[in-house]
Formats: structure tokens, sequence, C-alpha cells
């Protein structure tokens, strides 16, 4: 009798034991094949990018993909730190490749991979050779023209410091529209390279500036805090083509919203996620632009109000 | 970040504050007082600036003192115009229209432009760079409009879309908004932050004439026929001497020296006679348009 019971407790405790086992092997194989990895490329520690990554990775919760795992770079603005940090997404074998901004996604787009890349905020991206079946993303396309026109209405400008990195493609664009804007308009352009936060002082002895004009350049948003003590200093009125965090002391500011391209970033990578083509999905443009004025920043600066500004800004800063 | 409305509130009225007082401290012989709107054409502070130097220049040469006031908007003007007890009103075309058919104001003289024109046209325009080129590049897109009570800013595009076969705007584009002014509407296509809009010739050749670069940046793709310039309406049954005294004025101020400059400043060669039928393109537009002037508000 006993004998019986106890091959009865060993029989069911094997049948546990077998049945545990399938299970922990299942879940295993079922957690590897579903667990997607996605790694993010977001050149230095600025506002725009940081909203951007933000509304990425909330986009992807809300859209029940928050179990996505992240391998976040934040590369120093140079070619070999872009370089190396889509190297070691390409190394961990990520499933997606995202990047903030042009130059991240040109060193994604070189490593010649089948990792699908997936950009956001890249103004210019035909222009400068983001192209390819493995590639879509949002663009953020401001025209530079119009942010010209509305610091013009803070002072008059002829000589206009432009601020901008010899290094990022995207802001290139930027630099060659402005000067045929000042081609056309009989303003000089003075060219001030900025590679890291020290080359601000390069606007000191630039010569005489009326007003600075801050590219889309990933370089130049590092370096905003120096940028801006020598634009109060020398109380010139500055305009930036990113936005920044919510009082950042830039006085005019036209920027595709950070939160938007993020979005769309993130609807793109979810489409990939559930076995469409990146091939198959088009790029799209961002359409909530942002024209922000800080009066607080123009009057301690001591400039007149631009109505134009205070009539078309979508936010004013006071 | 701040209450942006609340702030141009503000703003508006100090300038509505300080603006009488300048005008009646220098006019404080004067005895006969009336009240001219002004629509919001452009952004109200350009808008005082253009017409104050016209007010003052009337009220020294009739001796009636000519107040400003600001419509805030287009919509409901008609309503606005009574309960406000205006006496007159630059009235643009669609307005015009709404005006004399509703209160039979009387068209009394509208300006000639520099160009020698005293029409407006409405204009359809997108970036030149958008790859927009017709009505079915259209579809999805953004549009931007003035107002729903303009010709220029909104009737002409709603006309014209009907006769491309679309007669529901809220299903053929992405999003629609209203702007308030031409300029504003201008400079939303400019920025990008809209990828079609319209506006009256007149204010854009004004944006252009200031800034060449706006022209290459904006491609025109549609037109209308010629609408009557803004137009000054007076009601009815003002009294026919201050109506004939500020009509008389207003119609050789180009022959008098300290005039040509009010003139230079308004933006204009001179003015010439309104009349009624001037406003027949409009009548015509509004039933292309499917717009029934008696009941239309041009409520947004």
């Amino acid at each position: 009798m006993l004998g019986i019971t106890t091959y009865r407790v060993q029989r069911q405790l094997s049948l546990c034991l077998v049945a545990i086992v399938a299970f922990l092997i299942f879940a295993s194989q079922g957690s590897a094949t579903d667990r997607k990895t996605i790694g993010v490329i977001m050149t230095g520690d600025i506002p725009y990018y940081a909203k951007m990554h933000r509304a990425f990775t909330a986009k992807l919760s809300r859209e029940g993909y928050g179990n996505v795992e992240i391998l976040l770079q934040k590369p120093y603005p140079d070619l070999i730190s872009w370089s190396n940090a889509a190297r070691k997404l390409v190394a961990v074998d990520v499933d997606i490749i995202v990047t903030y901004g042009a130059s991240a996604t040109i060193a994604a787009i070189n490593e010649k991979t089948n990792i699908p890349v997936v950009y956001a905020g890249v103004h210019h991206p035909a222009a400068i050779g983001i192209t390819g079946k493995n590639t879509t993303g949002s663009v953020a396309k401001v025209p530079t023209s119009s942010l010209f026109r509305y610091l013009k209405g803070i002072t008059s400008i002829s000589n206009l410091g432009v601020l901008y990195s010899e290094l990022e493609k995207d802001c290139m664009k930027e630099v060659e529209e402005l000067e045929a804007l000042s081609r056309e308009l009989g303003f000089k352009i003075v060219k001030i390279n900025i590679k890291r936060p020290e080359d601000a002082k390069k606007i000191k002895t630039a010569g005489r500036l009326d007003a600075l004009f801050l590219t889309s350049s990933a370089s130049v948003n590092m370096a905003l805090d120096p940028i801006l003590d020598i634009a109060r200093a020398n109380r010139l009125p500055t305009a930036s083509l990113l936005k920044g965090e919510n009082n950042s002391g830039v006085i005019v500011t036209l920027s595709t919203s950070p939160e938007e391209q993020g979005e769309l970033a993130a609807e793109k990578v979810i489409k990939i996620l559930r076995g469409a083509h990146v091939g198959a999905i088009s790029s799209s443009t961002g359409k909530d632009i942002e024209l922000i004025f800080n009066l607080r920043e123009n009057m301690s600066m001591g400039f007149k109000i631009p109505m134009d500004l205070v009539t078309e800004a979508t936010k004013i800063v006071q | 970040m701040f209450d942006k409305k609340k702030f141009i509130f503000n703003l508006i009225v100090l300038a509505f504050i300080f603006t009488p007082l300048r005008i009646s401290a220098k006019q404080d012989v004067l005895q006969e007082e009336i009240l001219i709107g002004l629509i919001p054409e452009q952004n109200i502070f350009k808008q005082m600036d253009r017409y104050r130097p016209l007010a003052s220049y009337l009220s020294e040469k009739s001796g009636v003192r000519i107040r400003l006031t600001i419509l805030s908007r287009y919509g409901d003007i008609v309503e606005r115009f009574v309960s406000r007890g205006m006496d007159g009103a630059f009235f643009d075309s669609l307005t015009g229209v709404m005006a004399v058919t509703k209160l039979g104001v009387e068209p009394v003289a509208r300006p000639v432009n520099l160009d020698g024109t005293s029409t407006v046209r409405s204009y359809i325009f997108v970036r030149a760079d958008s790859r927009i080129n017709s009505v079915s590049d259209m579809k999805g897109k953004r549009i931007v409009f003035v107002d729903r009570a303009t010709a220029t800013g909104y009737l002409f595009v709603i006309a014209f879309l009907q006769e491309k076969g679309i007669s529901d705007i809220n299903k053929y584009f992405g999003e629609y908004f209203f702007t308030g002014s031409h300029d504003s509407a201008i400079y939303s296509v400019l920025d990008n932050r809209a990828d079609i809009g319209s506006a009256q010739s007149t204010i854009f050749n004004m944006l252009v004439s200031k800034d060449p670069t706006i022209r290459k940046e904006l491609h025109i793709i549609a037109q209308s026929e010629e609408f009557p310039e803004t137009t000054l309406c007076l009601r009815k049954n003002i009294s026919s001497d201050i109506k004939n005294r500020i009509t008389d004025i207003l119609l050789h101020m180009n022959q008098d020296p300290a005039g040509k400059e009010v003139l230079k400043k308004f933006g204009a060669l001179k003015f010439i006679r309104a009349e009624v039928k001037d406003f027949n393109p409009v009548f015509n537009l509004a039933k292309r348009a499917r717009v029934d002037i008696r009941g239309y508000k041009g409520e947004r």
C-alpha cells in the first residue's frame, strides 16, 4: 500500500518537474524571440533631443511596447564618437536603430547593416544623402528665412553671426540658405564654427555683429549657455532653430516640436515591430511648428517689442 | 509661459486708452464726433498706425472729430457696427456687402493703391518648395484662412474648391484654422505652420515690397477676380452735411500737400468715389460659394 502511494507521489512529482522544465524552456524561448532591442543615438545632452526621446519612449509605452529594451548612446558631437555609437549598436545586433539628428543618422547609415534606421529631427534628409531602402524617419524642416525675418524685426542687421559646426551636414545646409538670403537682402554673414563649448569665445573676436543665428547644430546647442552669456554681455539678440528649455534665454525660436518628432519616430518603430518592412514606411514631415518669443529676455536686453512676433508667436515667455 | 491672448488684449487696451486722448487733445475745439470702425486686415497695431494719420487729417479738415475703433474680428461685424453705435467703417468687400445688404450703409470712397488699382484679389498660395501644385495635391494638408467673413481670405477659396468638386473642407483637409488677419495667414505659410493659405493681394504685395524674398518663397496657385478695395461706408442716416464734408475731403486730399503726405503714409495715391454696384463681383462670388448674404454671419 505504502509502495503504491510512494510510486504515485513520485510519478506526480516527475510530471510536475517535466511541466516546470517545459514551461521554463518555452518561456525563455518566447522572451528571446519577443523582446526586441532598440538602439538609440542621441547626440550630446541637449534639451531638444531629450524631449524627443521622452516622447518616443512614452509613445512606445502607450502603444503597448513598454517592454522593449532601449540601449541609449549619447555620443559627443564628433565623427569618431558618432561612428563608435553606431558601431556598438550594430555589434550588439539591435533590432532597430533610432537616431536623433542628421549626424547620428549618417553614422548609422554608414555602418551599412541590414538593421532598419529610423531618424527624427533631421532638417534636410534628401539634400545630405539620408536616403535608402533601410531608412525612414521624420523630417523637421523649418524655413531659416522665416526665422531670420523675425530676428530682423528685433534689430536691424548688417552683420549676422551664424553659429554652426562644419562637422554637421544638416546645419551646413542652413548656412547655405542664410548665405543665399544675405546675397539677396544685402547683409553680411560672419560664420563662427563651434565644435565645443569653449569655441563660444570666438563670438567675441568675430568683429562687429548685430545678432546671432543658432543653427540646428548639436555642437552649437551644447554650447548654448556660454553663447547666451556672451550674447547678453554684448547685447546681441539670438535666434534658434531648435527649441530648448522653456526659458532658455534665446529671444526667438522657430522649431518643430521635439515631442511630435519623437512620436513620429515611435509610430514608425511600432510599424516595424509589427512586421512592416522599413522600406515600405514613407518618411513624414513634422506639422507642429512652434514660434517662441522670449519677451523677458528681449526686454532685459532693451530691444523694441516686435509686434509681428508678438502676434504670430505660438508661445511667449514673460 | 503666460496667457498670450491676455497680453495682447492688455496692449490693445493701453493703445486705445492713449490713442483717443492724443487726438482729442489736438482737436478739443471740435464739437461733432463720429466713430469709424476698422477691420483687422493686418495686425491691429499696423492697422492703427496706417489709419491714425488719416483720421487726424479728416478731423482737422472737416471739423468733425474722427474716432477710430478696431473691430477685433470680421465675424459679427454687422451686429457690432450697430451695438457699438458706429457711424461708419472701412469695410472689406464681403463685410461691405453684408453691411450694405443688412444695414443699408452707403459706400462713400475707397483708396487707389500705389499700383493704380482700387481693387483687390484673393490669392491662394503655398510655399514654393511644398510640391503642392494643384487641388489634388492639397488633400490631407493644413490650410489657413483669414476669417469666414472675408471674400479674399475665405469665400473665394470655398467657391474655388466647390468648382473643383470639393464641398467639405472638414473632410478634404487634414486641418484648417483661421488667423484673423491677412498678414498672419501669409506668415503661417511662410513659417510652414500651414501648407496652404489665402489672403488679400494688397497685403500680400505690401509684405513682398518690404521683403522681396517672400515672393520667391511663396507660389500663388490661384487668384480671384477683382473685388473693391477696403471701402469707407457711412450709416444711412448720418447727417448729409457730415457725409458730404468727409467725402469731399477724401476725394480731393491728393490735391493738398498735407493730404498727399497722409496718403503716402496710408499707402495710397488718392481716394475715389465708391458705389453699391462696385460690390457686384462679391454678390456673384457669394452665389458661386452657395452663400446667402442675408443670412450669412461669417462666424467661425
